[in-house]
């Protein structure tokens, strides 16, 4: 990218959002620098979508500042929706459209120029591996190769920075490889990825992780920090005296383990 | 609100229907049922009603006036009893509907220039038999009262065979003639609060509603995006529905067309509007349809398309204020039968401008609402 860096591609300060009684996501701090894949964790019901939902635009949150490529989101949601993508777990393509009508509707939404359009249909359907089912009903397509497609539709008009929330569920393990080459194509290119999975084989893949449990973020850094820092916590060998695995699966059990306990207190 | 991206939306809502052959044959087969259902079988004139004569006076007069019902298409004389006494029976078997009986000297009174009573008994079993079949009668009575003065160069002042009931509007008793125009409202209620209380639920489950609003999409291209096809469709139903009524069925029009469109045009914004409030308070599909159909009922019933406001109990008569369809029907029956105008119209138009502020206003705020949460 030939653009100086000025501002990270996301700036996070004090973000709340409550429920009635209930705090979904409570006041959380983070930044994600541009170009990073940033990995972001948590059990289920953690406040993981409600997050993305509220840096995408779509919901506005009861407190705090969001900067998304140094657009204030909160003030200002329709200018950082024409630089971002989003793409879900439900793959929200249209399925009673075929794989060219969707495309044709997000490159109108985005108001790309024909001659863009055709240039990335093209580079779309050859990384989706859809050339020649074209007119084919997204319907009929399995689940790899919607995905697929559901990331082309996503970044069709190119984005700088792309949301994917649990972009992996539900997709076999050979789907799943051939889809983390295609976000390391993205990032390579300069993409800023913001990841949120299951997967703790996916989170080792990422630049960066932050771990996020009941609204609130209980740990942050690279891969290799997070795991540095648990081994340091627990000590290097087990109750055997064997040296102690220390994957991020392990790190992530122990975290919320631990985490449940004290609230439990 | 960008023209452009309405325009993709719609062409998007056009495809999506055109995928949907099944949906889209029942929003075109559905004008056609309801037509054959409401001015065949519903809207069915009573005709050739089973009827006995009681003819005691066995006069010339007396003949006549059995001859004027017999040859009138709305009664079907198949018994002629001596006897008064034997007509009981032929009710009780329900091998007649209705029984005129003309009493002994019948034709001695109306000469004297007197009143002369006659009896008509009605089988009281099916209420819109009996109010139609007593009506005919009673108008039939007064058209022979007419003839028989006219023929010897009275005007219609005089007494003479004493039973008269004036039909308004609709002299000929057509059903059809009331069950189309309010059909037309009807129609648009039944199948735009059914599409329309699907649309956003349905966006909504599969995610693609969710997707749409992370892009440059507004709230305002959105809905109007996809409120527009619908729309569309609900005015091509509604002509069906008007152009088989005035050319098959031959409803006739006095009033203004432009009063029609306005009604129709609030009405639409109307049900619409309630349509996507429903699709809005529902979580699932199941849950919109179910919606529909509770509120559907009291619609049907208290709106006056089948069974007359004016009938009903007063505490239900109240109830049908809260009907937008009331009033929609009560405008078109107005202009079509009565050739009423806005002025008379005024309190309908109102009533339905204020129910699709309301609800479209509602609408939008739980559309923004439930967005934002």
């Amino acid at each position: 990218m030939t653009e100086p860096i000025a501002e990270p591609a996301i700036t996070v300060r004090g973000l709340t959002k409550r429920y009635g009684d209930f705090t979904a996501v409570d006041a959380i701090d983070f930044d994600v620098a541009r170009g990073e894949i940033f990995g972001f964790l948590g059990p289920n019901g953690s406040g993981k979508t409600t997050t993305i939902r509220m840096l995408t635009g779509t919901i506005a949150p009861q407190a705090g500042s969001i900067r998304i490529l140094g657009e204030d989101v909160i003030a200002n949601p329709e200018r950082a929706k024409r630089r971002i993508g989003y793409m879900s777990q439900k793959f929200s393509l249209f399925e009673d459209l075929t794989v060219d009508e969707n495309l044709r509707f997000y490159a109108g939404v985005y108001d790309l120029p024909p001659e863009k359009f055709a240039e990335q249909r093209a580079y779309v359907l050859k990384m989706a591996d859809l050339v020649g089912r074209e007119n084919e009903l997204t319907a009929n397509l399995s689940v790899g190769w919607k995905q697929r497609l559901a990331l082309g539709t996503a970044t069709i008009h190119e984005p700088e920075l792309l949301f994917l929330d649990e972009p992996t569920s539900g997709v076999d393990p050979v789907a799943r490889r051939h889809f983390w080459d295609l976000l390391y194509d993205l990032a390579g290119r300069g993409v800023t990825l913001f990841v949120t999975t299951h997967y703790m084989e996916e989170a080792a893949q990422c630049g960066r992780l932050a771990f996020m449990y009941a609204g609130r973020l209980i740990a942050e850094g690279s891969p290799r920090e997070i795991r540095e820092h648990y081994l340091q916590e627990v000590g290097a060998t087990n109750s055997n005296g064997l040296p102690r695995t220390s994957t991020i699966e392990d790190v992530f059990v122990h975290l919320v383990t631990r985490e449940r306990e004290e609230t439990a207190r | 609100m960008n023209p452009k991206r309405v325009r993709l939306l719609m062409w998007k809502e056009f495809l999506q229907l055109r995928r949907d052959p099944l949906l889209l044959r029942l929003m075109f087969l559905m004008p056609v049922m309801q037509l054959v259902m409401m001015g065949y079988v519903v809207g069915a004139d009573v005709k050739n009603l089973s009827a006995a004569v009681v003819d005691l006076d066995r006069t010339v007069t007396s003949r006549r006036l059995t001859d004027s019902f017999a040859s009138s298409g709305y009664f079907n004389i198949t018994q002629r009893p001596a006897k008064e006494a034997d007509l009981r029976p032929l009710l009780d078997r329900s091998e007649v509907k209705v029984a005129l009986v003309i009493p002994e000297g019948t034709e001695a009174r109306v000469s004297a220039g007197g009143a002369a009573p006659v009896g008509i008994i009605v089988d009281g079993s099916d209420s819109r038999i009996a109010s139609v079949g007593s009506g005919y009668a009673s108008q039939l009575i007064s058209a022979f009262n007419a003839q028989r003065l006219a023929e010897q160069g009275l005007v219609l002042a005089g007494p003479g065979i004493d039973a008269r009931v004036r039909v308004e509007y609709n002299p000929s008793l057509r059903a059809v003639n009331s069950m189309i125009p309010g059909l037309i409202a009807t129609i648009l209620i039944l199948s735009m609060a059914t599409i329309m209380s699907q649309a956003v639920v349905r966006e909504r489950e599969r995610g693609t509603l969710e997707q749409m609003f992370v892009t440059p999409i507004s709230r305002g291209d959105y809905l109007v995006g996809k409120l527009t096809p619908y729309m569309l469709i609900g005015i091509a139903q509604m002509s069906i529905v008007a152009i088989v009524g005035r050319l098959w069925f031959r409803v006739p029009f006095n009033g203004q067309i432009w009063v029609v469109v306005l009604g129709l045009f609030l009405f639409m914004l109307t049900t619409v509007a309630l349509g996507l409030f429903i699709s809005l308070v529902s979580h699932t599909r199941q849950q919109a349809q179910q919606t529909v159909m509770f509120i559907m009922l009291p619609f049907m019933v208290l709106s006056g398309f089948i069974f007359p406001v004016a009938s009903m109990p007063s505490v239900a008569q109240y109830l049908t204020y809260l009907i937008p369809l009331r009033y929609a029907i009560e405008i078109m029956r107005g202009t079509f039968i009565e050739g009423a105008g806005v002025r008379e119209l005024i309190f309908q138009l109102l009533a339905l401008a204020l129910f699709s502020v309301a609800l479209l206003g509602s609408a939008v705020f739980s559309f923004h609402k439930r967005l934002s949460d």
